[in-house]
């Protein structure tokens, strides 16, 4: 459907996206994560057209998008940002803004915006004025915006910053529930793993920039020491030092794929550089294949580890209980 | 003088009040979407550009005037025109002042609205002219002051009015200019009478702008 490929973006001469593919099937639910200034909201801009990267080219349905048909394909793509903004005016006629662009009769606007007024609970707000609502309020309204455009693709910049749980949830099942009328598809920047794991098909994981070739928990932000071999990176704000293989100084992303750490109830002798104990914070049944991820917090830090079923029931794994996660410093990938 | 309604005054300001609210519409005409167009678009040379406008905002009066006369009289470029000593000279004269007034402040304005503001419209399908309109009605307290400022300029602006309108009597005469040639000749009580008209003119046109600022709330 979407499609960024060899694309390289720069602000003011800095690299912020280096991505050799980037691809938004149609209909998918994809998450996009990574931590803040990842590249996260850059890339969604790039794909909501609303901005030209710098190299590279920008497909929509297999077709290059020309410079000129940019502004008719926005229609199809629409971007609720992370802080999203209301324009001035009441909450209905934010709603109305882009039925009104399309030509849409009244009638039919009114059906729309009636109905989506009731799965998102707008109704008490329609006649409000930005400065009337709270951020997730205005949050709600903006995602009501997007989606009375019924969009092929609805991007969306971190949704959850300014929304509390059960606004999140409310949030995610009135997506599932437009997907179950109208396919499109969804794609989702985040920082929350967990939220992302929860719903999304399909994760890409961003790290300065770039895509990250790992699943992506675990990953950390480090300044790497100089010298060569064996280093020692502290983590966490130093809560915690990982052994990590590499030639690279300086500022570096770290990632071990959770599927490198040894789980285990004692301590073991092994050639594992990293050994880490704490308590099981979280567990979640991982959708794709049958694993299970184990969340735990190792003094402050938290590390994610895959394990089978099989074994979370062996070694009866449970939130509370306190687990050794082993990995080897070469497990240790650097960006 | 002022309450018997002499001709030659109302003449004075009529006059001048057709010169700035033509110059203030054609300033602002092409000012606002000059302005909306640097303050969004990037371009080679747009910061260039933004330094040529902003230092025309300094540009003497007088020497506007006489660029001006250059061009326009009898000899000059545009001498064929026959304006000249004509009210449609000081016209060009206050739109070259008035115009990277209205370019530089709309185009301060503009920039400080939200980025996001623009970036959402397009989102939601507007094209670049709907655009421009979400964008502007969020600075639309700050652009009513760029045109207030315009017209500020064009109303009180006597340096150029002089030199291309020559201050003929009957013809050309604006209440700036007339003040200057009464003051000259001594004649205060008229000089004071005719400014007294001009900051009411002033006045007015601020308080209209700001009636209409104050229709619809944020």
């Amino acid at each position: 459907m979407l499609e960024l490929r060899g694309v390289r973006h720069r602000y003011d001469g800095r690299l912020v996206l280096d991505l050799d593919q980037f691809i938004v099937p149609r209909g998918a639910l994809l998450a996009v994560v990574g931590h803040n200034g990842a590249g996260k909201s850059t890339l969604l801009r790039l794909l909501a057209l609303l901005e030209t990267p710098t190299e590279g080219q920008v497909l929509f349905s297999g077709a290059l998008v020309p410079k000129r048909a940019r502004a008719a394909l926005r229609r199809r793509v629409t971007l609720v940002e992370q802080r999203p903004i209301l324009f001035r005016g009441t909450v209905r006629q934010n709603l109305e803004y882009g039925l009104e662009l399309r030509g849409t009769a009244r009638t039919a606007m009114n059906g729309i915006i009636g109905d989506l007024v009731e799965r998102l609970g707008l109704a008490s707000l329609l006649n409000r004025r930005r400065h009337e609502l709270s951020d997730g309020e205005v949050q709600r309204v903006a995602v009501g915006r997007a989606l009375a455009l019924r969009p092929d693709v609805l991007l969306l910049d971190e949704p959850l910053s300014s929304a509390d749980r059960a606004a999140a949830t409310a949030l995610y099942q009135t997506l599932a529930a437009e997907r179950a009328a109208r396919p499109f598809a969804i794609c989702v920047a985040s920082h929350q793993l967990e939220e992302a794991y929860r719903w999304a098909d399909s994760i890409r994981a961003l790290a300065e920039g770039r895509l990250s070739p790992v699943t992506p928990e675990n990953l950390f932000r480090v300044a790497l020491p100089a010298g060569e071999g064996v280093k020692h990176a502290h983590i966490g704000g130093g809560a915690i030092d990982v052994a990590v293989m590499t030639d690279r100084v300086g500022p570096a992303v770290l990632a071990v794929a959770p599927s490198d750490i040894f789980v285990s109830l004692q301590p073991l002798t092994t050639s594992a550089r990293n050994v880490f104990s704490g308590r099981i914070t979280g567990m979640s049944i991982e959708r794709r294949g049958a694993g299970v991820h184990v969340r735990a917090d190792m003094g402050g830090v938290e590390l994610v580890a895959a394990v089978t079923a099989e074994a979370a029931r062996d070694l009866a794994l449970a939130p509370g209980k306190t687990v050794f996660f082993s990995f080897k410093a070469t497990a240790v990938q650097v960006f | 003088m002022l309450v018997a309604g002499d001709s030659e005054v109302y003449g004075i300001a009529l006059l001048t009040l057709k010169v700035a609210v033509v110059a203030t519409i054609i300033s602002c005409a092409v000012g606002l979407p000059l302005g909306y167009f640097l303050a969004t678009r990037r371009f080679w040379g747009r910061r260039a550009a933004l330094t040529v406008v902003n230092t025309a905002l300094a540009f003497p009066t007088v020497v506007v005037g006489l660029l001006l006369y250059g061009l326009l009289s009898r000899r000059g470029p545009l001498g064929s025109l026959g304006w000249l000593y004509t009210w449609q000279a000081i016209v060009v004269g206050d739109v070259l002042l008035a115009l990277p007034i209205a370019a530089a402040l709309s185009a301060a304005a503009i920039q400080g609205v939200d980025a996001r503001i623009r970036r959402t419209a397009q989102t939601l399908g507007a094209g670049g002219l709907r655009t421009a309109w979400t964008v502007s009605r969020e600075a639309r307290f700050a652009l009513a002051a760029v045109i207030t400022a315009a017209f500020g300029q064009v109303v009180a602006e006597v340096g150029a009015a002089m030199i291309v309108g020559g201050n003929i009597r009957g013809s050309t005469r604006t209440l700036t200019t007339a003040v200057a040639l009464y003051t000259s000749q001594g004649d205060f009580g008229l000089a004071l009478a005719l400014g007294l008209i001009l900051l009411i003119m002033a006045l007015f046109v601020n308080v209209a702008l700001q009636v209409l600022q104050g229709r619809g709330h944020a």
